[in-house]
């Protein structure tokens, strides 16, 4: 019984942690750049499908099945969702800043109808099964594998974290916060903000496609609903009860945010009468919506983390003199 | 002037502080004190806080302290929309017309302050005034001149026939020539009674024109008297020459 | 492929153009896209159903159709009562959360994150309520009329068609001939000048907000008339009004009307050639080409 609970406790650990990763991508666009993305979903969903593909053995009903490493396909995940990022970006961010906005949220609509109809390679609405997961040969023993599965997104999300932390006292990460709060100085200084936003906006989105791939090989399939705007939701519910601006608030919020959506999915299938739980679970998003808008009201530094963040309302003053 | 201290006078701040952050005031304290019928021009050097200072009496810019009183009523707390109507007109230093809108729209829109019946009157009073608006009233105002942006801006302002009008540096980005049309405009504005208060650059053409002119340096008055006598006074080019200041001004200025 | 892709995407393109017209003018003038606005469609729809339910349990007699239409005379008279309700409905969300933000002085993309977690809550609260199963307003079927050409077309959709082009040049006329008009599009321009000029800009932004959450409510209506009532609706089609309004360019009231039925004609006939499945695709592709080529639109005016 115990043996279990840890085994489920890890399970449990393991998906919070593909969100932390998650999280940090979002965290590196808009904590620390300002780039509000509404396509997370995309963008993750981008990579769990390239590294799917590139590793699948061959299936003779869809095109691929390359059976490549793991890491190849992580590897893969990273690239393309890096590069998509980088077009939406490169197209948008020297626009208004909400035309970047909604056209992350064209993306995400146009990847969830491409996963739904591009079916020689996506699979359509069954997705892609029988995706190799880290430790398969630890399968036959659920405790191992799911602890060998926890240790290793427990090193990407160290990793990750450290990389991030590097890169944000790094010269460039400097350049970056120079930018956030004062572009037309940072511009006179001989920096161009718009290269320095669209690396910003390319690495987090090259992050969120690993979370997807890191995400898909644990869970062992993918399916287009596993890739719907909620998921957008979540995460960016995680980076605000953390602190966006600050890395590791964004990790503890996914853990916190999934924590709690867990608990009360739970509760939901548990105490609510099944006629009436769809009901309950739209409930349970119409109180992340609101929160989120309470602690853009009330907290816009989030709820645990300190790190400073484009939030705080601060009127600019118009050209003096 | 001393015949003029028992009139109420028709502008008056007292201790005015302002600012965009209430930790950073620009404005620091202005006791200022306008008879009606002046033509009181406010100088400084650049990030004195001149632009503010008209700025925060439009009510465009926060107060943080002190009072504004307009011909004896307080109109501190009043929104900027509703100054016009309490007879203080405003027109700011750039984008002072609205260029999307043709003339005649821009003056409609200024006009729709006023009661339904007079307003067609009004319009047609400010075209007799300003012939220029009147060649061709439908074109949009964003392709008129840099002078005849200055006269619509104006125009606009006078629509209620305000006792106080305040500019902004109306002569800014203009040639000399149209400068020295604006400035006569003013004067002819202010020879009909109008109360005017003028921040300018443009310091030598704006004390020939004056009444009466203060100096604004960091956010306060540091000199104030009659415009002739300043005109030779030596402060004005230790001010502007920015001697013991220098250091303070390019901070100021910097600001975005 | 038939002719009949003209009418469908004329009636598509209607709907998405009312709502666009919402969209241009809300940001025009508060200044940051509100993914909030599909969801005023959605609730527009709701509303007026759940009131032309309530008006058909009090007498029968305003349930039975107007020839040759689907619906009885409840639907206009709900209709009236939602506008008024979605008017009600934005002022709320304003006040309790757009116009705190405003007066901090928040960035854009504040806004912008707050319309996003609005719009997430009133459409699940929608779902809460309702359920997202379909609903319709009458059970009613229709005969499409032969129109010549090969167009065939419902009396609803022509109705449909008809109210749009109503509508469209009310507003305009509206925005250009009257002072409210004169004074939202001063606004939409130079907010503090529009202050020192007189404009009250608070009121001018109730009124904005309240004209484009009534225009959104028409628009939600016919979606629900001709296609089906859902939680989603709204949302579906927030993409294509965003894309109309940018196509447009933002503040024109014509462009977005034009624009909408740009990309309503271009979905048909992507559904015609392409297939329906990539229906929702076609809006995107529409918006990356006007990002690209022509990021103020076809009558906005110049960044």
């Amino acid at each position: 019984m115990s043996l279990d609970l840890l085994a489920y406790g890890a399970f449990f650990l393991t998906m919070a942690l593909t969100y932390a990763i998650m999280c940090l991508g979002l965290n590196i666009q808009w904590g620390q750049t300002g780039l509000f993305n509404v396509g997370i979903a995309a963008f993750v969903a981008i990579g769990a499908y390239v590294s799917a593909v590139l590793t699948t053995p061959e299936t003779p009903d869809r095109l691929g099945g390359f059976d490549l490493p793991i890491a190849v396909g992580w590897l893969g995940a990273v690239l393309v969702a890096g590069l998509a990022a980088w077009l939406v970006g490169a197209l948008t961010i020297r626009l208004r800043s909400d035309y970047l906005a909604i056209a992350t949220f064209g993306v995400a609509v146009s990847v969830q109808l491409c996963v739904l109809n591009i079916q020689p390679l996506t699979g359509g609405a069954f997705g892609i099964g029988f995706i190799p997961r880290p430790f398969g040969g630890l399968a036959a023993s659920p405790l191992a594998f799911s602890l060998a599965n926890l240790a290793l997104t427990a090193v990407v999300v160290l990793g990750l974290y450290l990389a991030l932390e590097h890169l944000a006292k790094s010269p460039w990460g400097r350049v970056l916060r120079a930018i956030r709060e004062d572009e037309i100085a940072a511009q006179a200084l001989g920096k161009r903000p718009i290269r320095f936003r669209l690396q910003a906006f390319a690495i987090g989105g090259a992050i969120m496609g690993l979370a997807g791939a890191v995400q898909g090989h644990f869970i062992g399939f993918i399916a287009p609903d596993n890739y719907l705007p909620i998921l957008t939701f979540q995460v960016w519910a995680m980076l605000i009860v953390g602190g966006s601006g600050n890395n590791r608030g964004a990790i503890l919020g996914a853990i916190l945010v999934w924590g709690l959506w867990a608990l009360t999915a739970a509760a939901v299938s548990a105490f609510v009468p099944p006629e009436q739980q769809a009901r309950a679970s739209s409930f349970q998003i119409v109180a992340i919506g609101v929160g989120l808008c309470l602690i853009l009201l009330l907290r816009p530094r989030g709820i645990i983390g300190e790190g400073r963040s484009p939030i705080a309302g601060r009127i600019k003053p118009k050209s003096e003199e | 002037m001393t015949g003029l201290v028992t009139t109420t006078p028709a502008l008056e701040t007292r201790a005015l502080v302002a600012g965009y952050e209430p930790d950073l005031p620009i404005v620091r304290g202005v006791d200022l004190s306008v008879a009606p019928g002046e033509l009181l021009v406010v100088l400084g050097p650049n990030g004195a806080g001149k632009s503010t200072f008209v700025k925060a009496i439009a009510g465009v810019a926060p107060i943080h302290g002190g009072s504004v009183t307009l011909a004896g009523r307080d109109i501190t707390d009043v929104p900027a929309h509703r100054k016009i109507t309490q007879g203080l007109a405003f027109v700011p230093q750039t984008e002072n017309i609205f260029a999307t809108l043709s003339i005649h729209e821009n003056l409609q829109l200024a006009a729709a302050v006023l009661p339904k019946p007079v307003r067609p009157d009004r319009i047609r009073a400010l075209y007799d005034r300003f012939p220029d608006l009147a060649i061709a009233p439908s074109r949009l105002a964003g392709a008129l001149s840099g002078g005849q942006r200055q006269m619509l801006a104006v125009a606009r302002a006078l629509i209620v026939d305000p006792p106080l009008i305040i500019l902004d540096e109306p002569s800014a980005g203009l040639s000399p020539k149209i400068v020295s049309e604006v400035f006569e405009m003013l004067q002819r504005i202010n020879a009909t009674g109008v109360t005017v208060i003028l921040v300018e650059q443009n310091v030598k053409a704006a004390l020939k024109i004056a009444s009466r002119a203060v100096i604004l340096v960091e956010g306060q008055i540091r000199h104030e008297g009659a415009a002739t006598a300043l005109l030779d006074d030596p402060i004005l080019a230790k001010l502007y020459l920015g001697t013991g200041h220098a250091r303070n001004h390019s901070r100021e200025a910097e600001l975005p | 492929m038939t002719p009949q892709f003209v009418m469908d995407g004329l009636i598509a393109g209607a709907m998405i153009g009312l709502g666009a017209i919402g969209v241009t003018l809300t940001y025009s003038i508060l200044r940051f896209a509100n993914f909030a606005h599909g969801e005023l469609l959605s609730w527009g729809a709701y509303l007026a159903m759940a009131i032309s339910g309530t008006i058909g349990m009090v007498s029968t007699t305003l349930l039975k159709p107007i020839a040759p239409f689907s619906f009885g005379w409840s639907l206009p008279i709900a209709t009236v009562l939602a506008i008024l309700l979605t008017g009600l409905l934005a002022l709320a969300v304003d006040a309790l959360l757009f116009g705190r933000l405003r007066r901090r002085g928040s960035a854009v993309i504040i806004l912008v994150m707050a319309s996003f977690g609005a719009s997430l809550a009133l459409r699940s609260l929608l779902e809460f309520i309702f359920t997202s199963k379909p609903a319709y307003f009458t059970k009613a079927l229709q005969i499409a009329i032969k129109l010549g050409g090969g167009l065939r077309a419902t009396p609803d959709q022509l109705l449909s068609l008809g109210m749009t082009l109503i509508a469209v040049i009310a507003v305009h006329l509206l925005m250009t001939r009257t002072s409210i008009g004169r004074s939202m599009r001063a606004v939409s321009e130079n907010p503090a000048l529009a202050g020192i000029a007189g404009v009250d800009v608070r009121k001018m932004i109730r009124v904005v907000w309240f004209l484009g959450a009534a225009l959104a409510c028409i628009a939600g209506i016919m979606t629900g008339l001709l296609v089906q009532i859902r939680p989603y609706l709204g949302h579906d089609l927030l993409l294509p009004l965003f894309a109309a309004a940018i196509l447009g360019g933002i503040g024109s009231v014509p462009g977005a009307m034009l624009a909408g039925l740009i990309v309503g004609l271009s979905e048909a006939l992507a559904v015609q050639l392409v297939g329906a499945e990539w229906r929702a695709a076609v809006s995107f592709v529409i918006l990356v080409i006007v990002l690209l080529v022509r990021p103020r639109g076809l009558f906005g005016r110049a960044a």
